[in-house]
């Protein structure tokens, strides 16, 4: 047995068995109620922050109509796609990110179906890693939409699913170090939003592809 | 936030501590705003792991002393030759406790490797150590928790023959 052995054994043990403290809801809220209001953020001279804001505004737009051009036609996919980055990210970092949690798909489809005008497949790939953590509803386009949630690891992925119109187009896009990944699947249209690295999102579109 | 109360957590080994070492680190990262460059996450952990290693200066100070890179029993515990036998069948409770003994600097890049999934140059940024550092500490810290195992393994081993 080699010392590289051993190092992935420790590794995968403490992966699996060490305990991930999640931060206490009270600290949360405690954190957020100690910051000073928004009114007292630290002093700049008015003309720097307008520079710095009119600079990162300029950022922003470059870098989306940079992603546009290269990976997306134009129009309501652009939307859909900053839309859904938007609803991911709200959702990480609010508490909002499961309405109904659980890994039991018998569980988390009817709850879907009963709320929602179409019924997504559900499926949970624990034994491939990726473990469904349960469901929420969100909007996009106007839409309510279902978004199934994965973890791997401590990688959140969502997996926002809708019926699919004639011809989905499949695309993918990177972003402020997430992952957007578009396919089509049997009836249903898929987008996976992750900061999980692209090979092992990659892993899991071909999983959900195979089981719808 | 997760993140930031797990680092704190296994730094401090104990839920107020930690609370109070992420209000801390919160409460800089707010008056150090404009020092925030590149991503948030890293930044935002460096600041509550030197809250968490003022933290231990404070209220731990032989911890941070014990950690000499150079202590001989580290030395003689890392030259033992691995087995994998202890540690496939490791159970919760007993890995999560040889982790909490291991010395501050070993604890702290495991957390920020195996369960923050962070790449060396942010271990690196976050330590405020070279990058060859964080590897060789990492591949030490694993060998310790490893041997740390056995022994308990072991010791429970002679405990059921007696």
């Amino acid at each position: 047995m080699t010392n590289d052995d051993a190092d992935r054994d420790v590794s995968a043990a403490i992966r699996e068995k060490a305990d991930y403290h999640r931060a206490p809801e009270s600290l949360v809220a405690g954190v957020l109620a100690a910051l000073p209001p928004e009114s007292e953020a630290p002093r700049r001279p008015a003309w720097q922050r307008w520079l710095a804001q009119g600079a990162a505004f300029a950022g922003v737009a470059v870098l989306t109509w940079a992603a546009t051009v290269a990976y997306l036609r134009p129009g309501e996919d652009e939307l859909r796609a900053d839309e859904i980055l938007a609803s991911h990210v709200r959702a990480t970092l609010g508490k909002h990110l499961i309405d109904v949690a659980s890994s039991d798909q018998h569980t988390v489809k009817p709850w879907l179906s009963a709320r929602l005008p179409y019924s997504p497949p559900v499926a949970d790939f624990s034994a491939e890693a990726f473990e469904l953590v349960g469901a929420r509803l969100d909007h996009a386009n106007g839409r309510p939409v279902a978004v199934l949630v994965y973890r791997r690891r401590q990688h959140i992925i969502d997996a926002y699913v809708w019926p699919a119109g004639s011809g989905v187009k499949a695309g993918e896009l990177t972003r402020d170090g997430f992952h957007l990944l578009r396919f089509g699947a049997g009836d249903w249209s898929y987008w996976l939003v992750s900061d999980l690295n692209r090979n092992e999102l990659d892993d899991l579109a071909r999983l959900l592809a195979r089981g719808a | 936030m997760d993140a930031a109360y797990n680092l704190a957590r296994w730094l401090t080994r104990n839920d107020q501590d930690a609370r109070d070492v992420v209000q801390d680190a919160a409460l800089r990262a707010y008056r150090f705003l404009d020092g925030l460059r590149g991503e948030a996450k890293p930044w935002f952990l460096t600041l509550v792991r030197n809250a968490g290693m003022d933290w231990l200066k404070a209220n731990r100070p032989a911890e941070l002393t014990a950690m000499d890179p150079a202590a001989p029993e580290l030395q003689r515990i890392e030259e033992q030759t691995p087995e994998t036998l202890a540690l496939r069948a490791v159970d919760r409770r007993t890995l999560n406790e040889a982790l909490a003994a291991l010395p501050a600097q070993f604890r702290e890049a495991l957390i920020l490797r195996e369960l923050e999934d962070l790449a060396y140059t942010d271990i690196a940024r976050i330590t405020a150590t070279p990058i060859g550092t964080v590897m060789s500490r990492l591949s030490r810290a694993r060998r310790l928790l490893a041997a740390s195992l056995r022994a308990i393994a072991r010791a429970s081993a002679r405990k059921v023959h007696e």
